[in-house]
């Protein structure tokens, strides 16, 4: 089946040559910015330079934000001439930024990578990771009362993730790595209200940081309490919390991140779980 | 009856304390394993339970069962570990420097009530 790509707000000339580039294997639709109603079906987005940045940055934020923490591509397309940085696409959001300059080979392939199909977790993934799935349920079901359900997983080897606060915690030990929760500053302001017992209007961004790193604290620990005598068993570090959007969680090298996404009443969270451990050898 | 909550998260202690209220207990709040032995310094005597997270800055869960065990008058107040680390291991460990239970994080209402009825008389 064609992949389905959104163009946003892009000139005649730059829907043509996006044609030419993706042949039949992509269905193009072209919409401006203020007809976009869902990115849902979407597997890319893309979006052209324009004269007025400040406005184009702005869009692309949101764009972001509505992809709801998938993997979903925004790339942005420069006309030929245009000499503007890319570090303002890139830290709005884009995934990439492409210019009608690039030697059209170059362009088409880059193109394409982006529509390449997610991998499926490896078997030994999948148990540690629907361990994490279980108790990321559980412990927001226990502590505020609200029932997540588990939507997607995608693997991510250069991951930005954009969300408004991340609880982080180390983990150490037989294996390594990262464990993360990221919200939209509305549902971990509903969740947090829900734990203490409150109103939202009496939660404030202070009980929101404290109750974002409890989260995550009870998800690691609740999980890695099932990995005792299992490769993948660790120790957890004391939480941190991120706050601002756009915000960077590093990780090790060529240890990808496991992106899984849940939602509680049409809105959204990611946990991402970077999880690098002593594989048993094959003899 | 007085009883201390021990939780570096400000949002678990009010969790905690919620619970706790309809047992009708005065409940005092530390934000580390120090600010418990402050307490208990103060008003030892005065102290009916404790409930003691693990991972604290400053002085940790199992850092202040072994310094209320090696003193006379605390060592005999009721300590419950409500933690995340919940490994047979770590319970142990616990058990061994005077914890009388252990609860794991995330918990009900219903479990918390449960341990500490069966730990002290109310």
């Amino acid at each position: 089946m064609a992949d389905s790509i959104i163009a946003v707000d892009c000139s005649l000339e730059v829907m043509d040559t996006l044609k030419e580039m993706l042949g039949e294997e992509a269905i193009l639709s072209g919409k401006s910015f203020e007809d976009i109603d869902s990115l849902q079906d979407y597997r890319m987005i893309l979006v052209e330079s324009a004269d007025n940045q400040d406005e184009l940055l702005q869009r692309i934020k949101k764009l972001r934000y509505a992809c709801y923490f998938r993997n979903l591509p925004i790339i942005v397309i420069k006309k030929q001439g245009n000499i503007h940085a890319i570090e303002p696409y890139l830290s709005s959001g884009a995934t990439e930024v492409l210019s009608l300059d690039d030697p059209p080979a170059a362009f088409q392939q880059i193109l394409k990578g982006y529509l390449s199909p997610n991998r499926e977790p490896l078997k030994e993934e999948k148990e540690y990771l629907d361990s994490f799935i279980t108790n990321t349920c559980n412990v927001l079901k226990t502590t505020a009362s609200v029932e997540p359900s588990f939507r997607e997983v995608y693997f991510a080897n250069d991951f930005r993730i954009f969300g408004d606060i991340s609880g982080i915690i180390g983990l150490s030990g037989k294996a390594e790595g990262i464990l993360g929760i990221t919200f939209y500053w509305p549902l971990a302001k509903m969740i947090i209200a829900q734990m203490m017992g409150v109103d939202e209007d009496r939660i404030n961004a202070e009980l929101i940081h404290d109750g974002v790193a409890e989260i995550i604290n009870m998800i690691g620990g609740s999980t890695k309490k099932e990995f005792v005598d299992k490769p993948y068993h660790f120790e957890i570090s004391l939480p941190s919390v991120i706050v601002g959007s756009g915000h960077q969680i590093g990780h090790a090298e060529k240890t990808p991140i496991a992106v899984l996404i849940f939602e509680v009443n049409f809105q959204y969270f990611a946990l991402q779980v970077c999880l690098n451990y002593m594989k048993p050898q094959n003899h | 009856m007085k009883v201390i909550v021990a939780d570096d998260s400000r949002v678990m202690r009010n969790i905690i304390s919620n619970a706790l209220k309809p047992m009708g207990f005065e409940i005092l709040h530390a934000a580390n394993g120090q600010e418990v032995i402050d307490i208990l310094q103060l008003s030892w005597s005065e102290i009916g339970l404790i409930l003691l997270d693990w991972n604290m800055p400053v002085m940790n869960g199992l850092e202040v069962l072994k310094e209320m065990k090696g003193n006379d008058q605390y060592k005999d107040i009721p300590v419950l570990m409500v933690s995340t680390e919940a490994e047979i291991g770590k319970m142990d460990l616990a058990f061994n420097e005077g914890a009388k239970g252990y609860l794991a994080k995330p918990f009900t209402q219903d479990e918390l009530t449960k341990l500490i009825s069966s730990t002290i008389k109310i």
